[in-house]
């Protein structure tokens, strides 16, 4: 098993020897640094105010910190609407991903179902498909259907282009079970639902987890579908309003930043506190970036 | 272990007994399960790009009753092929990709290994590796367009702290400058991603290999060419599979910090695609660039299909 700081499976390690400054470890935990530094600039700049994001050279730290690029983002411009957008988006695409993909995960993996190794094959390339392949004839489509900017027009396209990671992700997490408890709940009479949920469920929860906030991650990051599909600003998610803020001249950074750094804290906390699923979902291979 | 190798030789007992009227009910049960999830990812994924080869045989118009159809064979092909703005975008589009992906996978397997000889603060290297992937590609565009702005951009600071360049840059303001702005706001952003694949890979590796390659007197960069290299093989595969074809999909990124800029030189298929459909209302030829975007990417997943096998669990 991985070990609770997400590192190692496969070697034990020797009973700790008190610490020493290993250069390995140094140039490791400096290169984590080195790709966290964009973030802490975006962090920085968000505080910062307008008249000090334009000079140069530029102050390294916002001395003094002000709220006024979050109001001008929150108070001025709305942008909560946008995150609440996102957020239905998001929430419920995730919910019909492990609600549809667990059966099929649990179908493909734990049934002699013909063929599941060529679909598990193929749903892996539709995982990164470009998106720009479907996005014509998905606009005529919705279009007929009247379902241009409204959230169904992104949820129905997220679900479709989430499923595939979701049952790759799950059923991976579902092929290690015993089938032994299976076996016995179907001699006690449990219909096949039941066996799922009281069964499997459980012990899948991990990999039930990573599935989701993977997909709610991809769905809260998505852009170009919820640039084509929904040009009202009432139904328009974070990515876009981030995308189109400002005019043709100028770029309010500040206000960017602020709205950015809320827009980022949810996935930032879900993928930390899941961290060690992710970092396992991740390095299994089975997750789009 | 990548997930190409993970499937096998976990057979469950249930699937092995052959030719029973449980195996009959059970694989039943297996297609029933998984109708569903399949069906839509069909009518939203495949019908849609059958649907656009239709569209791409058209010209289509707004109506009054929605759009109007008129078949027009290969006209639409005829003028994308014969724009040099096309061809142009494809250029950027491919040069990209062999770039970008090339780049990636070596600094990607750099900081694996890096990850990989750390006894202590892993698990928090990795948190931290976590973030850059978790961003959203368009704040990361704002954020790199902010970095290399050509007159307060920190990036000209950096430069020119450390002697680099005498006078600030416009990067976004020549071609090679924004491609390599594109391409540092990308490999920042997909690097995490591409280690942690293969630190998965790495990890499954048996350390005595190693030991023992050391015993014989193999030098480091041996060790890494007839050793680590082949046993990474599917996870490489499996990484240059998805970065291939997500950065044949360039979108988000041009479209937010260089705007396909300057002129067209930053311009990716799928921006002359989305431009065509949404600023010109050619949704036909929009359709002819976007079906021949899929069928470039089809050929290398078939090509890729080939080397990629599953276990089916249970054969």
């Amino acid at each position: 098993m991985t070990k609770a700081d997400g590192t190692t499976r496969t070697h034990a390690r020797p009973p700790k020897i008190k610490p020493r400054l290993r250069s390995a470890d140094v140039v490791g935990a400096l290169i984590g640094v080195a790709f966290l530094l964009p973030v802490v600039w975006l962090t920085v700049c968000a505080f910062k105010p307008v008249s000090e994001l334009a000079a140069f050279p530029p102050s390294l730290l916002p001395i003094p910190p002000t709220l006024e690029n979050f109001g001008a983002a929150f108070v001025d411009g709305d942008f909560g609407a946008f995150l609440w957008n996102s957020l239905i988006v998001a929430v419920l695409s995730t919910v019909v991903v492990v609600c549809l993909g667990l059966p099929a995960a649990y179908g493909l993996s734990r049934t002699r179902m013909k063929g599941s190794a060529r679909i598990l094959t193929s749903l892996l390339i539709v995982s990164v498909f470009p998106v720009i392949a479907v996005i014509p004839p998905l606009y005529v489509i919705l279009r007929g259907m009247g379902w241009l900017n409204s959230y169904q027009a992104l949820i129905v396209p997220y679900v479709a282009f989430g499923l595939p990671l979701a049952i790759w992700v799950m059923r991976n997490s579902l092929l290690p079970i015993s089938p032994q408890m299976e076996e016995a709940a179907e001699m006690d009479g449990a219909s096949t639902l039941r066996t799922i949920i009281q069964i499997i469920v459980p012990q899948a929860l991990p990999g039930i987890f990573v599935a989701a906030v993977l997909t709610f991650v991809s769905c809260w990051q998505e852009f170009l579908m919820a640039l084509s599909f929904n040009a009202s600003a009432q139904y328009q998610t974070a990515p876009v309003g981030i995308a189109l803020f400002g005019g043709a001249f100028q770029l309010p950074f500040g206000t960017i930043f602020a709205a950015s750094l809320v827009a980022l804290v949810p996935i930032f906390v879900l993928v930390l506190l899941l961290r060690r699923w992710v970092v396992d979902g991740l390095s299994t291979g089975a997750v789009k970036g | 272990m990548s997930l190409l190798t993970t499937t096998t030789g976990t057979a469950t007992p249930v699937a092995r007994r052959s030719g029973t009227a449980r195996t009959d009910r059970t694989r039943r049960r297996g297609v029933l399960l998984a109708a569903p999830a399949i069906a839509v990812i069909a009518l939203v994924t495949l019908v849609p790009i059958a649907f656009s080869v239709y569209l791409s045989l058209s010209a289509v118009r707004p109506g009054v009753e929605g759009f109007e159809f008129t078949f027009v064979g290969l006209a639409n092909y005829a003028e994308a092929l014969q724009n040099p703005a096309v061809w142009e975008a494809f250029a950027f589009t491919g040069t990209y990709t062999v770039v970008s992906v090339t780049l990636q996978i070596a600094l990607g397997l750099a900081v694996a290994l890096a990850i990989d000889r750390m006894t202590r603060w892993a698990g928090i290297t990795l948190a931290m590796l976590l973030i850059p992937w978790a961003m959203i590609t368009v704040v990361s565009a704002q954020l790199w367009s902010y970095i290399f702005n050509g007159v307060y951009g920190i990036a000209n600071y950096l430069l020119m702290l450390v002697g680099v360049i005498e006078a600030p840059v416009t990067f976004l303001g020549n071609p090679t400058g924004a491609f390599v702005a594109l391409l540092v706001a990308d490999t920042w952003k997909t690097v995490p991603f591409v280690a942690l694949i293969l630190f998965g890979g790495l990890r499954a590796i048996d350390k005595e290999l190693y030991a023992a390659a050391k015993i014989d007197g193999a030098v480091p960069a041996r060790i890494l060419g007839q050793i680590t290299i082949p046993l990474l093989r599917q996870s490489i595969i499996t990484a240059v599979v998805f970065r291939v074809l997500q950065a044949f999909g360039l979108f988000d990124l041009p479209f937010v910090l260089t705007n396909g800029g300057p002129g067209t030189s930053t311009q990716s298929i799928a921006m002359l695609a989305y431009n065509a459909l949404f600023q010109d209302l050619n949704v036909g030829y929009g359709a002819a660039i976007a079906c021949l975007t899929t069928a470039i990417v089809a050929v290398f997943a078939i090509l890729f299909l080939r080397t990629f096998k599953v276990d089916e669990s249970h054969d």
